[in-house]
């Protein structure tokens, strides 16, 4: 992975190891990477344009889903079952 | 988790268990478990018998350690012992040889230039269930039990029974799958992109 600055203080446009580098951002939004993984993600952000990107894309997709993919609403019969059936085999 | 301890809980103490630790969990038990068989009779029946296992082997449930993943670990295995072969959906191509194909190198994701955030997050949340519904169980699987549920990886290993380092790399993968559906609904919802500021 290239860690070495740019030294135009610039993100470059061109990120060296995209795979190993997207890999890492996506463990680090995770929470997998631990105090660890902010040194490095801010090296990232402020230093390579794909990573900036990938990182932005991934923190919404992760957002749409958290927010737009959980509603599905539980019959209100389903515990009440459950707990039926439970008696049953107590 | 896979250690079985044996131990005898009290009648009273398997009751607090259930309902303490146990039922609180019915709501992300039963969206899983609809995300897995794409309907309510079939999740409703998974969620139940889940459930009534987990009652049933409550002596190998360690009190106070993570009811959660104990309980999505055996509604993942039932639903691959007996819900997956009768389930509705149209059967779903081999994981093995989803995972051999995508484990190229030349289909990972190239395109953050034509997937923004900002489409993402105008998207509509049937777009978004569409196009997680659309992966293979696999992929489908740790993208919920990582973004939707919050498991560590050490949990979606224990839970899939897989070392972690493959629910990393199958989760990159599922990812990368999800983007390119993502951009599909994009381009075809004329939500692009480039343009747009």
């Amino acid at each position: 992975m290239d860690m070495k600055e740019d030294s135009s203080g610039q993100r470059k446009m061109q990120c060296s190891d995209v795979s190993r580098c997207f890999q890492l951002l996506e463990s680090i939004l995770d929470g997998e990477m631990g105090d660890g993984g902010k040194d490095i993600l801010q090296e990232k952000l402020d230093k390579c344009q794909p990573c900036f990107e990938h990182f932005h894309l991934e923190q919404a997709i992760r957002e749409v889903l958290k927010t737009k993919c959980t509603k599905q609403s539980v019959p209100v019969e389903l515990a009440q079952s459950i707990r039926e059936k439970i008696q049953d085999i107590k | 988790m896979s250690e079985v301890q044996r131990r005898k809980y009290s009648q009273e103490e398997k009751n607090a268990i259930f309902d303490g630790e146990f039922m609180p969990h019915i709501d992300s038990m039963y969206n899983f478990a609809y995300r897995l068989t794409f309907d309510e009779d079939d999740a409703k029946d998974l969620v139940q018998d889940t459930y009534l296992k987990a009652y049933r082997f409550i002596n190998s449930f360690e009190k106070g350690t993570n009811a959660k993943a104990w309980l999505f670990r055996i509604l993942k295995n039932s639903f691959i012992n007996e819900y997956r072969k009768k389930s509705k959906q149209p059967a779903k191509v081999d994981y093995q040889e989803v995972e051999t194909y995508y484990n190229s190198d030349d289909v990972d994701f190239q395109g953050t230039t034509d997937l923004r955030a900002e489409s993402v997050k105008d998207m509509l949340g049937d777009e978004i269930s569409n196009a997680l519904n659309s992966l293979a169980v696999d992929f489908r699987t740790v993208i919920i039990l990582c973004d939707l549920e919050g498991f560590t990886y050490e949990e979606m290993a224990k839970i899939l029974d897989i070392p972690i380092g493959t629910v990393r790399s199958r989760l990159h993968r599922a990812r990368n799958l999800l983007k390119d559906k993502l951009k599909g609904y994009a381009q075809h919802m004329g939500y692009n992109t480039d343009e747009e500021e």
